[in-house]
């Protein structure tokens, strides 16, 4: 059983290889990285059980628990920089 | 399975590391590094390797995408065309790879009992450490006491990269790790987001509690002070990201993370001293307790929160740095 769900967890993380290759957009590729982080928490949960190590978990944890930081970082570089473009764009129309 | 598990990971790597040569698209790059390092970390995992996945996953998922990104503030979002031929830097990568390849014929296959690197020291350390140090987790043992020396010199050498880093960055005055305009969201962090905050600042303790977990679980299961210290480090960064730069400085100041990484090393080195002046060698532990076991977990306890401390210094200190520089 553990084999079974490993191997469609593997197939779930090349899917969204692609989709991180392919993008286009970058809310595609940051998407793709959230849903590999979470496929990967799985991913060492089941093959430590496969494996006979449940001790091991601690790691799917510690992926659990910090994961999503990199995301928030991605979001708060991509709102500074949209508003660093519109004082930009805003300033222009001032100077005309 | 461990075969199977490991040659479908390190082909998506391959497929992952080409991509990222390839594009042209700075943010993609980074985007694709951070699947690179939880593939890694998964192989290391599927390898039996849990204490390096565990330092693999705490600095990969976390705090690398975070400063990936502040470098990519400071600098263009895509890549300029190079107008050089890449053929020769093609034909010098394919024939060291060729050579690679041809010498991993002669490696012993994986997991092979007889190969010399189950044959050399390895025994000896799996069967004498109950006796030596007690402690269920033999690769602290080998990290913290047998190979003290080589540990003593990671934690030199993250100390001596956190020193470059803050000499090419400049420490200047404390900044937002993004810049933003200076108007009513200038005070920085995802504050006005109420999702991301309420969430995120249930979860630091937790992140906290785990990273001390780690720190002082390391004699038992995987992990240890580098571990400890990444995630810790995370967590701090998780808040700065949350709550601006200013709030976490103010909370953990630059002259308290100058005193962690500096006392972090000092107190290895100190452990080590003191060692010497009880009588033993340098970082021999025996001679910290009466009994020589308990001196043993006693000296190791000690170093890996030097570690600890040093790790989550160096780590602050540079995205401080960033952050600092985005905004000058």
């Amino acid at each position: 059983m553990f084999i079974t769900v490993s191997i469609a967890i593997l197939v779930t993380m090349a899917l969204a290889i692609i989709r991180a290759l392919r993008g286009p957009s970058i809310y595609d590729r940051i998407l793709a990285v959230n849903m590999f982080g979470t496929k990967t928490v799985l991913l060492v949960s089941v093959v430590a059980f496969l494996f006979g190590r449940p001790d091991f978990l601690d790691l799917a944890l510690a992926y659990a628990l910090i994961n999503f930081i990199g995301v928030l970082a991605v979001l708060e570089f991509f709102q500074s920089r949209s508003l660093r473009r519109e004082l930009g764009a805003a300033q222009q129309r001032d100077s005309l | 399975m461990t075969i199977l598990l490991a040659v479908f990971l390190l082909t998506m790597l391959v497929i992952t590391a080409v991509a990222i040569v390839r594009t042209r698209d700075l943010f993609a790059a980074v985007m694709l590094l951070g699947i690179f390092s939880l593939l890694m970390a998964a192989n290391f995992f599927v390898l039996d390797a849990a204490d390096v996945a565990l330092t693999e996953a705490a600095v990969g998922a976390g705090i690398s995408t975070v400063l990936f990104l502040g470098a990519l503030a400071l600098t263009a979002a895509r890549e300029r065309e190079s107008g050089d031929s890449r053929w020769l830097p093609l034909v010098v990568v394919v024939i060291m790879a060729a050579t690679v390849v041809y010498a991993t014929f002669d490696k012993p296959a994986l997991g092979d009992p007889n190969a010399p690197v189950h044959q050399h020291v390895a025994p000896w350390y799996l069967s004498e450490t109950p006796r030596l140090i007690d402690i269920p987790n033999v690769v602290t043992a080998v990290l913290g006491s047998y190979r003290g020396y080589d540990t003593l010199g990671e934690v030199f050498v993250v100390f001596t990269a956190g020193i470059a880093v803050l000499f090419l960055l400049g420490s200047g005055r404390p900044g937002e790790l993004f810049s933003r305009p200076p108007d009513e969201l200038s005070t920085g962090g995802l504050k006005h987001h109420l999702i991301p905050r309420v969430v995120g600042k249930l979860l630091i303790p937790f992140i906290i509690l785990f990273g001390l977990y780690v720190q002082f679980h390391g004699e038992y299961g995987p992990g240890g002070g580098f571990q400890a210290g990444a995630i810790i480090a995370a967590g701090v960064i998780l808040y700065a990201l949350l709550e601006g730069e200013t709030r976490a400085l103010a909370a953990l100041p630059e002259s308290a993370l100058k005193v962690m990484v500096i006392g972090g090393a000092l107190l290895y080195t100190l452990v080590g001293v003191v060692c010497m002046l009880m009588g033993g060698n340098f970082l021999d532990y025996s001679v910290l307790s009466t009994n020589s076991v308990a001196g043993q977990q006693l000296g190791i306890i000690l170093i890996e929160a030097g570690v600890g401390l040093a790790v989550t210094g160096v780590l602050l200190s540079i995205f401080h740095a960033f952050a600092a520089r985005a905004t000058a």
